[in-house]
């Protein structure tokens, strides 16, 4: 990983160069990269790997024209051959219309997510650590698949107008699957943070068999609506699609979730529990996140959903201007949150008095944009639940779902506390209403 | 990786006049070129194989990608990207090791087999079954794609006028927006191995897609209508040969009518898919569910397995006896036809459905002997030179009849059905079985005839259930290559593009939801 000077001087070479070949303005943008990798499947290492990258972006504009060069070289004469490149682009292109003058000079917070040990991660340890999930898995005779990852990144941009900025952010995860003998039975479970060191690698493992065992022999179950309870990795796999909608000028054209009739949108509407929030927030201590938006704006809290209310909704600096307001500080990362004090999983499990218990959703995809329909099943753990307990597990089902009516004012019964799962933190929801269309023989 | 010693050398000096650049000069055919990329491959392979790899192996790759993105008739973005880097693999004691870096050169080779090698070492003593390889020849070789014009010689005027006019024709009335892109990539590849392999490869694909959305700003109502996967192994003349424009015009009116139309009615139907949306369904309930790693559960934490099992080829009926799929890296035009595979091994063409019956699988070199056979069919493929190379699915395609049946053939019959066009949602579950799939156009069939356009529908079924229903398939002249440019699949994810050729086949008796009121 480049350091912050080196970084820099990458950007101010480039910029140079621009300059020299006639752009009247333009931004570099630099990553680079260090990711360390372990997979494992039928309880053994399969394959394992290091890389690292660097790639060097120039996006510059001759007379309002813009013309954008990618390269991993930083060499002087591939800088140069960039900036002369992302130029001759410029010039034949026509004008962008959507052209708006790059960042001057803004002060940015420190960043808060990075660990040096995830960017250099000790393979020795990590093969110890691996060693003790494999073992667990063979004790509980279950096999085991997964995956260990560590990342290092540092990112730097420089503009025409004076901005510079440089963060750098880590992340480590490891997720295992563990399935039975017998094949009918598998359980995930899954844990990142921006320090390799803070993964529990065997409380990770034995969640993972802990589901798989519970989830053996599942009894046929029809689909149909259901009240469910739904643990944080399944809302997880959901809530993309949400945040997904939060982008003013897509609801402003009249073709998202959040457009409404009359060219209006639904910003400012009770359109969820009351008991919501949603935010981004890049010095939330659990899910410290990059302190500016990929446009270089400062980012700061910013309230996306506000007590059930659609708060506010992301304005890019193009669509900012055209709109007259101001661009959003973010979102830089999602916090799915109780308002109040936050239910425990035993209390929505004993409140239950017939439903489904949801581990996790797989192949997610979205129906209908307008409604935000989406359709995808249930994997790794599914469990009937009656007069409060869980009673066998069942077949995975499919399910067909608005995300938009399964936040409504009157299907979200509890909410847990939130968990980080990046880039989301999320609770666990227990909601009245979920509806599933077929059933799947996927274990 | 940067090099700090290059950098301050140089920094804040502006080179006068035109330089020849790294990228440009990597892979153009010269001695100096070969003389590099050898240089790098045996530094690393002599390291490997001095640490005491038993195998190792190296791919030397460049990635030029050209990217224009316009709405309207407007260019949002023109970009380009260059990415030249190697990565090194090895095997140690049964086990892989993986290094990768963008300094091609024979110092940065040798550290990175040392660090593959340190990987593998350490990764030994968790890889209780070792790695064997099946026999590969050696092969010495340079292999092109097919193409008459290189996209990347076609002025950028040409190629903006192109799209600005595909947005022109597909506005027509009604139409609130359009957007389109087009994508062209050029890969170079070299491949060494510690078995004397060295194959040089140049593959150059053209990406072109487009979507028109028609919104009614009165009701906050909108439909779209994408065609987003025409991508082809082939150079500019594709944008030239094919007729595009009528395409757009036919989507801008196509999502007009859709906005107006009805929702279907759920219930049973029999439908006649067309080779737009069944490349799709090929796609995801029979390319994946026949990858070999799959049903061996190497990919279990994430993409899934398969509800076929390793012992199932030859055993297992797939679907009905007009069911004929097979696995081709060498299909012309074809997104994952290649000369070799990212081993080394010849692209083949082989039989994976015969007459209904599950028959083989894909494989690699690592994957062949865990089923007892002794040759690779050439799956090996990595999306980078910074990847990890693993099993990926080759074009697999449904063969058409041996008669000339007609689209209109296929309806005849057909009392009340649904003809259902182009890319809607698609979902499947972990083993490929349970499967819900869109369409962009649907229209009803009624009594033999194709009828009003309907919107909200889905079709879902179960795999073998599916193609057990199958009686009807095209014959040759409706034979068409579709496919997706971004298949997901490994940890960490990589994409790759792959086709599927298949006629319009009819399909009996399938659950169709009305996915508006559900």
């Amino acid at each position: 990983m480049l350091t912050r000077d080196d970084a820099l001087k990458i950007c101010e070479v480039v910029l140079a160069h621009a300059k020299a070949a006639g752009a009247d303005d333009a931004q570099v943008s630099l990553n680079s990269s260090v990711e360390s990798h372990a997979r494992f499947a039928d309880n053994r290492i399969t394959t394992s790997g290091r890389a690292e990258d660097l790639d060097v972006t120039a996006t510059v504009w001759v007379n309002r024209r813009r013309g954008s060069s990618t390269g991993n070289l930083s060499g002087v004469a591939a800088l140069q051959q960039l900036a002369g490149d992302a130029t001759q682009i410029a010039r034949v292109s026509p004008v962008q219309r959507e052209y708006i003058q790059t960042l001057g000079p803004l002060e940015y917070s420190a960043d808060r997510g990075f660990a040096a040990a995830s960017a250099d991660v000790d393979v020795t340890a990590r093969a110890k650590a691996l060693d003790g999930v494999l073992a667990t898995c063979r004790a509980a005779k279950v096999t085991a698949a997964g995956f260990h990852s560590a990342r290092g990144l540092a990112t730097a941009a420089a503009t025409a107008n004076g901005n510079r900025r440089f963060f750098q952010n880590s992340r480590a995860e490891l997720s295992v699957t563990a399935r039975t003998a017998d094949g009918t039975g598998s359980g995930y479970f899954s844990g990142d943070h921006f320090d390799v060191a803070r993964l529990d690698a065997q409380h990770i493992a034995e969640q993972a068999v802990g589901k798989a065992v519970r989830s053996r022999r599942p009894l046929p179950i029809e689909p149909g609506n259901y009240p469910v309870i739904l643990e944080p990795q399944a809302v997880s796999d959901l809530i993309g699609f949400f945040t997904g909608a939060f982008d003013a000028r897509t609801a402003e054209e009249g073709r998202s979730a959040f457009s409404a009739k009359d060219g209006k949108t639904h910003r400012g509407e009770a359109m969820f529990s009351e008991r919501l929030n949603l935010y981004s927030d890049p010095m939330h201590p659990e899910l410290p996140a990059t302190p500016a938006t990929d446009e270089g704006i400062p980012a700061s809290r910013l309230s996306l959903v506000e007590n059930g209310v659609i708060k506010n909704l992301r304005y890019s600096r193009y669509w900012a201007q055209e709109k007259q307001q101001a661009p959003t500080p973010g979102p830089v990362n999602y916090i799915l949150e109780s308002t109040g004090a936050p239910a425990s999983m035993d209390a929505m499990i004993t409140s239950m008095k017939r439903g489904l218990m949801i581990s996790r959703f797989w192949y997610v995809r979205v129906v209908d944009p307008r409604t935000l329909v989406l359709t995808g099943l249930t994997r790794d753990g599914l469990w009937w639940v009656e007069n409060g307990q869980i009673k066998n597990p069942v077949r995975n089902l499919r399910f067909n779902q608005s995300v938009l009516a399964m936040l409504a004012p009157w299907n979200v019964e509890a909410i847990g506390p939130a968990q980080r799962l990046a880039p989301y933190m999320v609770p666990a929801l227990k909601l009245s209403s979920f509806t599933f269309t077929s059933t799947s023989d996927a274990i | 990786m940067f090099s700090r010693r290059e950098f301050i050398g140089t920094s804040g000096v502006l080179l006068a006049g035109a330089s020849v650049p790294e990228w440009a000069d990597a892979f153009q055919p010269s001695v100096t070129g070969d003389a590099v990329r050898a240089e790098v491959a045996e530094a690393a392979l002599a390291r490997a194989a001095q640490l005491g790899a038993a195998y190792a192996d190296i791919r030397i790759n460049r990635y030029r990608r050209e990217s224009i993105a316009t709405r309207e008739q407007q260019v949002q973005s023109v970009s380009r990207s260059n990415s030249y880097g190697f990565g090194v693999r090895v095997l140690v004691n049964g086990a892989w090791g993986f290094a990768a870096a963008n300094q091609v050169e024979p110092g940065a080779a040798r550290a990175a087999a040392q660090q593959a090698v340190a990987i593998a070492t350490a990764s030994a003593p968790l890889a209780t079954r070792k790695v064997v390889l099946a026999g590969a020849d050696k092969v010495v070789t340079t292999w092109t794609s097919a193409f008459r014009r290189d996209p990347f010689e076609v002025p950028l005027e040409t190629k903006i006028a192109f799209l600005l006019k595909l947005n022109q024709t597909a506005l027509v009335p009604g139409v609130s927006f359009v957007s389109s892109q087009v994508l062209f990539a050029d890969e170079q590849k070299y491949f060494a191995s510690s078995e004397g392999s060295r194959i040089t490869q140049r593959l150059v694909r053209t990406y072109p897609q487009f979507t028109t959305t028609a919104a009614d700003r009165a009701t906050g109502d909108f439909q779209t209508r994408g065609v987003v996967d025409r991508a082809k192994l082939l150079g500019y003349e594709y944008l030239e040969d094919y007729p595009w424009l009528a395409d757009a015009e036919k989507a801008g009116h196509e999502v007009v009518e859709k906005l107006k139309s009805k929702p279907v009615s759920s219930g049973r139907y029999d439908i006649v898919v067309d080779p737009s949306q069944l490349f799709l369904a090929i796609h995801e309930s029979v390319g994946h569910s026949t990858e070999l790693d799959r049903a061996l559960g190497y990919e279990a934490n994430m993409a899934g397995t398969s509800f076929l099992k390793s012992t199932d080829a030859g055993t297992v009926r797939f679907g009905s006896n007009i069911v004929n799929l097979v696995g081709d890296r060498t299909q012309p035009g074809g997104l994952a036809t290649t000369g070799y595979d990212d081993e080394g091994v010849k692209a083949d063409r082989w039989h994976i459905v015969r007459d209904g019956m599950f028959v083989d699988w894909q494989t690699t070199r690592e994957l062949a002997p865990l089923v007892g056979q002794a040759k690779s069919h050439g799956c090996l493929h990595s999306d980078s030179w910074a990847s990890v190379p693993f099993p990926r699915m080759p074009n697999v395609s449904l063969q058409p009849a041996a008669t000339e049946v007609t689209l209109d053939n296929l309806f005849a019959d057909i009392k009340r059905g649904l003809f259902i066009e182009g890319r809607g949602v698609s979902s499947i579950d972990q083993q490929r079985y349970n499967f819900q799939f869109g369409g962009a156009v649907i229209r009803e069939i009624r009594d033999g005839k194709l009828g009003a356009m309907v919107k909200d529908a889905a079709y879902q079924s179960r795999t073998p259930d599916f193609w057990a229903s199958c009686d009807g398939v095209g014959g040759p002249a409706t034979y068409q290559l579709w496919g997706t440019s971004a298949d997901g699949k490994g940890e960490p994810g990589q994409t790759n593009a792959v086709s599927h050729g298949c006629p319009p086949a009819r399909f009996r008796n399938i659950t169709i939801l009305n996915t508006a009121a559900v």
